[in-house]
């Protein structure tokens, strides 16, 4: 009733509106929004009504003959997600109707406006930029995910030091080696791990005998 | 050490169960439908001008349109229109090189780009109907645009009016009201002349043709006149034909006996009448007019005749100058049924002719016919006769002769097949996109080992020995032919070694996890189509049920197949009930047959609920005698949304939840609920009830205000739990607008350990004492979709946990939401203890959003699902899924991962040269290790 008095003040008053939903280029995530599928459509969801508006060529989503309400915006697609919006369409004294745009959360007030995009009265243009890609596909943990695992490389790290370090040890120059057989005899008996491993005393290990190989080696694999 | 590697291990258990890459696009199929192509709404047009292959476009009686490639029958795109009616006539045309095509249903008109099926413009029309589109084909003038023809459309109402649609932007450039009160009938346009079309009825109840010439530029009405028909047409039944856009468009129209066709040329007044030339009591089916739709062609046309014996037809030529139409030559009588396609090349024009088992091309300008091509290929529809509807063809002519053709016709049965020279190069089963039911099936050799082994569990244990010898003696018999196939089964490895494309040899193949089963779907035009769910969903039969009248749909048709493979439909709207006969019935069984199907033969214990829609109660009826026991009345002022029970011999495999202490919440396992959901408009009130349909007891009732009832409302019932959705407007009370996911648990007591009033009572009725009510616990997920249906996955013994299976109609897809995430029992505010913790529990998020890794249906779009079925395969980690409704779509679906089946990553090969590999070590290194073994003992020593 408070419209049709207004448009009988005012016939020239738009009583209905246009909103237009763009999807710009937004790199690196979707350098060119021309290669959306065409089931990429944008619906406006409010009490009792309920729009939908398909992708156009010019990668927009238009919703004309829009009346008074607050509505839900989505756009859905297959390929990317795209934010949820609150669009109002409200009348204001003597401009007809406007219309506001603002980005919402999902399972937020819905008074708890978020972030305005747009909005003004009349035909308006709301950028909408999508929020990542939707990624359908699970990686088969093959040979190579296997071996980036961190645990895997630290054993593998642990593995070729064990290999290596005689070889290393070997190309040391006399001075640095004798200055490393020093602070190894320091720390206690130094010996060959390798050797190490194969005499050590499983069964003295296990009946308690502490420190039962008698080297160090025993004790770095219970610390490990 | 240890426990690093158990660590390692661990992270290589993926956290989230989605579908492989290379799972994709080979576990699971598609069939991406349009619907049944409507005949003149379907053609080949290049999508662009300077385009070298063309796609056969088409609107289809769903009000889907697309673009199909004709190579392989592939979908390029479709967009469903948005009808404010259930019309199935609405209008697709296209300018001549246009790179857009122009669509028209009731309330909305719409240019798609051609090539992509990108909308170029669209414009809302209300609630009025369409009555006519065509595209303006003007030689002269502004009219001309760059990228897009003009369109005219006829928009029917109080007020009828002609529009006429900038190509570009869509926008009105004039529009002609008619306020005669005539009744529109349609709209044409020469290279001069708009001509509206309207029928204005005499009292003697017959319909006069108002032709009213409209100015192209203006939109104003320059001339009108009346053609008298009355004396043939009653209604507009008749009128056989409305051709546009040709040098001289025309109007057909025939009597009610169809023994006349009287023909006008539009903008002149005589009317030229032909005799049908038929036989004494033969009556004529059938009569269409084929016409170019091309301004520069020339002026012929084609009348085709069908008797329920044979076909013919009939050629003509206008004489343009004099406005004369004569007879030129006529095609020969055939028996049985044909279909004509009309195509044009620069000037001249082809008929093609298609019978059952033949192609032949003639020029209009003579009878003679310039290539005949024999059909090759057989479509799968050998167990339902099926006939041509119509046809589209596109012919290459060379220096006079037509030395290629491509013609795609669509069958009574719902096929659409193209032939390449008479050779069949693919089918697209378009009747599947209106399927309204489907039933599993399986082969079935008589007996399944369950079922022998429950014999056994059931028999004495003497008769069980002697019927277990019996059974392995039986298995002997089988040793050779396993021993034979052995070394292929190991090389190939695959699971489906042969490959049937015929039904007989599909259901011989080899199936050894048990996804070799099929799908029956029963469609509203009353055909039954069987489908290898085992081998991507091939269509392997097409049989005709029932013979439905042309108004007769079957919409809440329901399958049934019983342990013996009877298949039988039952139409609840008018209570018949179908036994179709299958040609392999004897090997197709019901799946999960057990003995419980049979342990009641006199149905006295049971209790059937049924929804009366007179009274719009639910009640409760003992199968015999048929009192009703018990009545469910809605709330006043509520209608019934969605019903929904527990699936027949679901099995549970634990009857209680384990915590994380280790003691244990008892389910709430009720063989008989059935949740009832309703909805009030004006109080925008959703109300759930859960009832025990043997007493009709009220087990649970929850309600939602601020709910918007006009959007899809959905639930689903298993073991101890039910689930439903929602949209929500905001408010008060519930704040946040969106859409809302309730699951709500059943347990016997909320105490652990405790089993609630029933206690240790072994034995228990309904009927005789009330049903303890059971302890709920509800929680509400905020969710970024509307879910349209719902359906539970469903695994052979239960172990397996369930998955909610969802169809979200918005992005045409089909996901899993795993039942983990959806526990009521998550902790709110506050982070899960160490106990909660090793239940699996996790901290309550209001928000749950949609994984993409959810989604079965991956990057593949499944338009228009209604229902979803699921069924068991042969492990106990896997369930199949079908949906169907619109496309039709299968995959399988292992919710807790596929722990007792190896995945495509593993290698036979790699392990057995691993294996290999490791045994050669052993023996090289043996001889080193002892040899070193014995210097030390020496050495140190």
């Amino acid at each position: 009733m408070l419209l049709l008095i207004l448009g009988l003040i005012f016939p020239t008053l738009s009583l209905s509106i246009t909103l237009t939903l763009s999807i710009p280029p937004s790199p690196p995530l979707l350098p060119n929004p021309h290669t959306l599928p065409p089931s990429t459509h944008a619906t406006l969801h409010s009490a009792n009504a309920h729009l939908s508006a398909p992708l156009s060529r010019s990668n927009t989503l238009v919703f004309s003959n829009l009346t008074k309400g607050s509505y839900l915006a989505d756009i859905h697609c297959r390929d990317y997600m795209f934010p949820p919006l609150r669009i109002d369409i409200t009348t204001t004294e003597g401009e007809g109707l406007g219309v506001e745009a603002w980005r919402t959360y999902r399972g937020n007030e819905w008074e708890n406006k978020g972030q305005r995009l747009g909005g003004g009265a009349g035909d308006v243009v709301v950028e909408v930029r999508p929020l990542g890609g939707k990624e359908y596909y699970q990686q088969r943990s093959g040979l190579l995910s296997f071996l980036k695992s961190p645990m895997i490389l630290m054993a593998l790290f642990s593995l070729a030091l064990i290999v290596g370090m005689p070889y290393l040890m070997d190309n040391m120059d006399e001075e640095t080696k004798k200055e490393f057989q020093e602070i190894q005899s320091k720390r206690g008996p130094a010996s060959d791990p390798a050797s190490a491993i194969q005499n050590f005393d499983i069964a003295g290990f296990l009946a308690g005998r502490g420190g039962g190989g008698g080297n160090a080696a025993d004790d770095t694999r219970r610390r490990s | 050490m240890l426990q690093h590697c158990v660590l390692a291990l661990a992270l290589l258990i993926p956290s989230i169960l989605g579908i492989f890459a290379d799972d994709a696009f080979s576990v699971d199929y598609h069939l991406a439908l349009l619907g049944l192509p409507q005949g003149p709404a379907t053609f080949f047009h290049q999508p662009y001008q300077s385009s070298k292959a063309s796609l056969l476009y088409t609107l289809s009686e769903r009000n889907v349109v697309g673009a199909v490639n004709p190579k392989d029958g592939s979908l390029v795109w479709r967009q469903p229109l948005q009808s404010t009616s259930n019309t199935t006539s609405g209008f697709l045309r296209v300018g001549e090189d246009a790179d857009t095509v122009v669509t028209a249903v009731d309330g909305q008109a719409a240019a798609w780009s051609a090539s992509d099926g990108r909308v170029v413009w669209t414009h809302s029309l209300g609630d009025a109907p369409v009555h006519g589109l065509e595209i303006l084909e003007l030689d002269s003038g502004k009219g001309r645009a760059e990228n897009g023809k003009d369109a005219i459309l006829l928009v029917g109402g109080t007020n009828p009016s002609v529009k006429r649609f900038d190509g570009t932007s869509g926008t009105i450039k004039w529009e002609y009201e008619d306020t005669s009160g005539d009744a529109p009938l349609q709209v044409s346009a020469s290279s001069t002349s708009i001509y509206y079309l309207s029928t204005h009825a005499t009292f003697t109840g017959g319909l006069k043709i108002k032709i009213t010439t409209l100015d192209p530029l203006t939109g104003h009405k320059t001339d009108q006149h009346v053609i008298s028909s009355d004396s043939e047409l009653s209604s507009t039944d008749g009128i056989l034909f409305v051709g546009a856009n040709t040098a001289s468009p025309i109007i057909a129209w025939t009597d009610k006996t169809r023994k006349l066709v009287k023909i006008n040329i539009l903008g002149s007044k005589t009317v030229s009448t032909f005799t049908v030339e038929s036989n004494a009591g033969e009556e004529i089916e059938k009569i269409a007019v084929h016409a170019p739709r091309k301004i520069s062609s020339l002026p012929h046309f084609l009348i085709y005749y069908q008797t329920s014996e044979r076909h013919w037809a009939e050629a003509f030529h206008i004489n343009i100058n004099s406005a004369s139409i004569t007879k030129a030559y006529s095609l020969p009588k055939l028996a049985g049924r044909g279909a004509f396609a009309t195509t044009t090349a620069d000037a001249n024009v082809y008929f093609t002719r298609i019978t059952e088992d033949e192609f032949s091309v003639v020029s209009s300008a003579s009878h003679g016919i310039l290539g005949r091509w024999p059909q090759k290929g057989s479509r799968t529809s050998q167990y339902a006769a099926s006939f041509p509807l119509h046809a589209s063809a596109e012919v290459i002519t060379k220096s006079g002769s037509v030395s290629a053709i491509r013609c795609a016709v669509v069958y009574s049965d719902g096929g659409w097949a193209l032939f390449l020279n008479g050779e069949l190069s693919w089918t697209r089963h378009e009747g599947l996109a209106s399927a309204v039911a489907a039933v599993w099936a399986e082969v079935g050799d008589g007996s399944t080992l369950t079922e022998e082994l429950e014999v056994e569990g059931h028999a004495n244990p003497i008769a069980a020995y002697i019927h277990r010898l019996n059974r392995h003696v039986h298995d002997l018999q089988r040793l050779p032919q396993w021993l034979q196939n052995l070394p292929k089964t190991l090389l190939v490895g695959g699971i489906f070694e042969s490959k049937g494309e015929e039904i007989s040899q599909a259901v011989s193949a080899h199936d050894r996890f048990g996804y070799h089963k099929f799908v029956f779907v029963a469609n509203e035009a009353g055909y039954i189509f069987v489908l290898d769910a085992g081998n991507q969903g091939r269509v392997l039969a097409t049989l005709k049920a029932a013979t439905l009248a042309s108004d007769e749909k079957w919409t809440s048709s329901s399958l049934q197949i019983s342990h013996d493979g009877q298949l039988t439909v039952k139409d609840p709207a008018t209570g018949s009930q179908t036994v179709v006969q299958m040609p392999f019935a004897e090997k197709l069984r019901s799946p999960g047959f057990s003995q419980f199907d049979i342990v009641d033969q006199e149905k006295t214990l049971f209790t059937i609920a049924t929804f009366d829609p007179d009274s719009g109660e639910i009640q409760g009826r003992k199968a015999t005698p048929t009192d009703i026991i018990w009545r469910f009345k809605p709330p006043l002022g509520d209608r019934l949304i969605h019903i929904s029970d527990r699936i027949a011999n679901e099995p549970v495999a634990a009857i209680g939840k384990a915590l994380g202490d280790r003691r244990v919440l008892y389910k709430y396992l009720n063989p008989n609920m059935v949740l009832i959901v309703t909805a009030n408009d004006a109080k925008s009130r959703l109300t759930v009830f859960l009832l025990d349909s043997v007493s009709g007891d009220i087990l649970y009732s929850n309600a939602h205000d601020n709910i918007d009832a006009t959007r899809s409302i959905t639930s689903a019932v298993s073991e101890n739990w039910f689930a439903y959705s929602f949209s929500v407007i905001p408010s008060s009370t519930s704040p946040s607008a969106g859409h809302e996911l309730v699951i709500t648990e059943l347990y016997e007591s909320y105490l652990p350990n405790d089993r609630g009033p029933l206690g240790s009572a072994s034995n228990y009725s309904s009927l005789v004492t009330a049903s303890p009510e059971p302890y709920a616990i509800a929680q509400t997920y905020h969710i970024p979709e509307e879910i349209s249906s719902m359906a539970i996955t469903q695994t052979r013994q239960g172990i397996t946990s369930r998955d909610l299976l969802a169809v979200l109609s918005e992005t045409n897809s089909i996901i899993s939401i795993p039942r983990y995430h959806l526990d009521p029992r998550r902790p709110v505010n506050r982070d899960a203890t160490k106990i909660e913790q090793a239940e699996g529990l996790f901290r309550y998020t209001p928000v749950l959003d949609f994984d993409p890794k959810w989604y079965l249906n991956h990057k593949r779009e499944v338009l228009g699902t209604k229902h979803v079925l699921t069924t068991p395969s042969g492990l106990e980690s896997t369930s199949l899924v079908f949906a169907f409704g619109g496309d039709v779509f299968g995959t399988r679906i292992s919710p807790s991962g596929s722990f007792d089946v190896l995945g495509k990553d593993f290698g036979k090969l790699q392990m057995l040269a691993t294996v290999a590999a490791l045994g050669v070590g052993v023996f090289v290194v043996a001889p080193l290790v002892t040899r070193k073994q014995v210097n030390t003992q020496w050495q140190v020593a």
